[in-house]
């Protein structure tokens, strides 16, 4: 491996406070750096991918996540007692607590990310709203900040006309979201929207703004350093969700025009500016049908979907986030970055699109990645893991660039009936439909692409059958020892006996 | 070579031959050439479309992807064997009982029908996993106890059937 000079090293060790795919991921980048690595595990993940993959490794606690993953304290000291100079938080868990990056201040370790201060103020939306009109960023109509009786939730719904949307100032994920159609429905919609946000955030502040119809979602990558250098990496357009989450993103989008790109891309720069932000960053806008952009909020984190846009850019952009943290500029690689050719993500989550996408857990009995050219896994499961109910369902990515869309769109649907998992369910058909459907081919891609055009759609099961049949039929004809996992009639030899094993590890890509 | 296999209550019936250019099967008329690719995984090619499958058998069970859809199968000689079904009873071959408490997934013979020696009779769900109870022995059904639905034990006789050696 390509060690590099001790003197160029950025961090001693770096621990990342984070779990499978994407601890697997910044990992990588750590790699590639020449920087060792420290994986924190609860009890649940002992045999974890993220804790095999990683230089060393230490236990932090139980499966609860209040108990390890987001223990503060018990990183900290972890930190400490490993000597590793820096952390990474991946996304999710504490990456966007800033009392995490305080905590990392207060005990000299620096945190590869924003600031407290940055993610405080990003992290409250009604905060940020404020910020961003003075900016000069364009928001949707509605409340500048939050609602105080429902006369000021009734004035402000006119002015924006219906329908209008109750959001939660400190929510997420959908939670504490209310979509209103007419007068007599709102003080009903924000009572129950206050309580929502109340029980999934422990606040009940409410405001409301005009509901954009065939809206999508496209937001802009965004890094800053500290020597003054603010720039984009271009759009990911993440409008395919299910239950208010991103499954399927892609980039370029086919709304943007090259004069909206630019002017979105540099609404970016202000709003990223205007929150004195450094890091790695991501500024989500809603898109209307007429090629009006309006701010969302800010993800003060490296995203999930973070990967299409280094497939288009070539940037790694958890490089750039760990050489800004070590106080080095924005790579000159990054900086003048273009969009070449057109890249897709799908996430693999275990869950079972038949049954309202409910989480999936069991034990993965056979697992084989696609490979191929263009074609990316970001992963932190292998053919041997418990995949249990702890923590968020996420197994891995599946990232594919191709010159054009519709070239990425095929390898996708190709890539996805390789992608071989099981033991539990994924929703791996289910995205196949989605990218399969004429209305995506078209690129007429809004956030309600789901409830509009796969309800009803054909599980395959009825055609595929025979296929099952006859590869089972295939499979069972050679009864080779290793396919046959506990097949109790046989006499089973040592190698039936040993369950499934792997030499080595998962090399890293 | 005949290899018999089950996707909930369906059996298909598939003609396997192995030769030097592979694997060809043939399954209700329609033919399909199967080419390994690994371990369990299979490109299943039929009506000149291509499929991506793999299979890997657990617990007596064959679980499958094709294309991204997952099936769950059994092998009724497979079943056989834990169900205790023909070896296994000896004695008792005019009864059939339940390998285990569960459930009547299907009754698949009716009163008075005539039955041969590892004919499937009934399939009963246990512990979330299907298994078919074949017959023992050559007769003629005399009595069925449960219907579809119906939870059992394993001391009660679903079927009881009258031996063909009885009758002469």
């Amino acid at each position: 491996m390509g060690q590099i000079d001790m003197a160029d090293k950025l961090f001693d060790k770096i621990l990342v406070a984070n779990r499978g795919e994407i601890a697997v991921r910044v990992m990588n980048a750590c790699r590639l750096l020449g920087i060792p690595t420290l994986a924190i595990y609860s009890t649940a993940d002992a045999n974890a991918v993220h804790r095999r993959f990683a230089d060393e490794s230490v236990e932090i606690g139980p499966p609860p996540p209040l108990q390890s993953y987001l223990s503060i304290d018990k990183i900290i000291k972890a930190a400490i007692e490993n000597k590793c100079d820096a952390i990474h938080p991946g996304y999710g868990f504490l990456a966007e607590n800033p009392l995490f990056p305080d905590a990392c201040e207060k005990a000299g370790i620096v945190f590869i990310g924003p600031s407290g201060k940055s993610m405080r103020l990003m992290g409250n939306k009604v905060e940020a709203r404020r910020k961003m009109v003075n900016a000069g960023v364009p928001l949707i109509p509605g409340m500048q900040g939050a609602g105080s009786d429902l006369k000021s939730f009734e004035e402000a719904a006119e002015k924006a006309g219906y329908p209008v949307l109750i959001k939660a100032a400190a929510g997420g994920g959908g939670k504490g979201m209310r979509i209103v159609h007419e007068k007599a429905m709102l003080k009903e919609s924000v009572e129950a929207a206050m309580r929502e946000a109340k029980n999934a955030f422990g606040d009940d502040t409410v405001y409301l703004e005009k509901y954009i119809e065939n809206p999508r979602h496209v937001e802009f990558q965004v890094l800053a350093d500290n020597h003054g250098n603010t720039i984009h990496l271009f759009e990911r357009e993440c409008s395919i969700q299910r239950r208010h989450q991103k499954i399927i993103e892609e980039t370029p989008s086919v709304a943007l025009t090259p004069d909206l790109r630019a002017r979105m891309g540099e609404a970016a720069v202000k709003a990223t500016q205007a929150a004195n932000y450094r890091n790695a960053g991501t500024i989500e806008f809603l898109v209307d049908t007429k090629g009006g952009f309006y701010f969302l909020e800010m993800n003060t984190r490296v995203q999930v979907e973070h990967p299409v846009t280094e497939m288009v850019t070539g940037v790694d952009l958890v490089v750039e986030q760990i050489r800004i943290a070590a106080g080095q500029e924005i790579s000159e690689g990054a900086r003048h970055a273009v969009q070449r050719g057109h890249a897709i993500e799908c996430r693999i989550y275990a869950e079972d699109a038949e049954n309202n996408f409910l989480p999936s857990s069991g034990d993965i009995l056979y697992y084989e990645e696609p490979s191929g050219p263009g074609i990316r896994v970001d992963s932190g499961v292998t053919g041997n893991t418990k995949i249990g109910t702890d923590y968020d369902p996420i197994l891995s990515k599946l990232i594919v660039h191709a010159p054009d869309r519709n070239l990425a769109i095929s390898k996708m649907i190709q890539a996805l009936k390789d992608y071989k998992i099981l033991g539990i369910k994924t929703s791996r058909k289910f995205m196949i439909d989605v990218l399969s459907h004429p209305e995506f081919r078209a690129g007429r891609t809004y956030t309600n692409f789901i409830e509009k055009n796969m309800a009803g759609r054909d599980d395959g099961r009825a055609s595929l059958s025979p296929v099952a049949a006859t590869a089972a039929a295939a499979a069972l004809a050679q009864k080779p020892a290793a396919i046959a996992v506990g097949m109790k009639h046989i006499k089973p030899s040592p190698w039936q006996t040993i369950g499934n094993w792997e030499i080595g590890m998962r090399c890293a890509r | 070579m005949i290899q018999q296999v089950r996707i909930e209550d369906k059996l298909y019936d598939v003609d396997i031959a192995t030769s030097a250019n592979g694997v060809t099967a043939a399954l209700n008329g329609t033919h399909y050439s199967i080419s390994q690719q690994g371990q369990g995984k299979f490109i299943v090619t039929v009506d000149g479309r291509k499929h991506a499958a793999a299979c890997v058998i657990k617990d007596n069970k064959i679980y499958a992807d094709v294309d991204g859809v997952l099936f769950d199968l059994t092998v009724p000689s497979i079943d056989m064997d834990i169900a205790g079904g023909a070896d296994a009873s000896v004695g008792v071959k005019d009864k059939i009982f339940a390998p285990m408490p569960g459930k009547v997934v299907k009754i698949l013979v009716t009163v008075g029908q005539e039955v041969k020696a590892k004919q499937p009779m009934v399939i009963v769900e246990a512990m979330k996993m299907e298994n078919q109870v074949n017959c023992a022995a050559e007769g003629i059904v005399k009595k069925i106890n449960f219907k579809d639905g119906d939870q059992v034990d394993t001391e009660t006789p679903i079927i009881e059937l009258e031996l063909a050696a009885e009758l002469k």
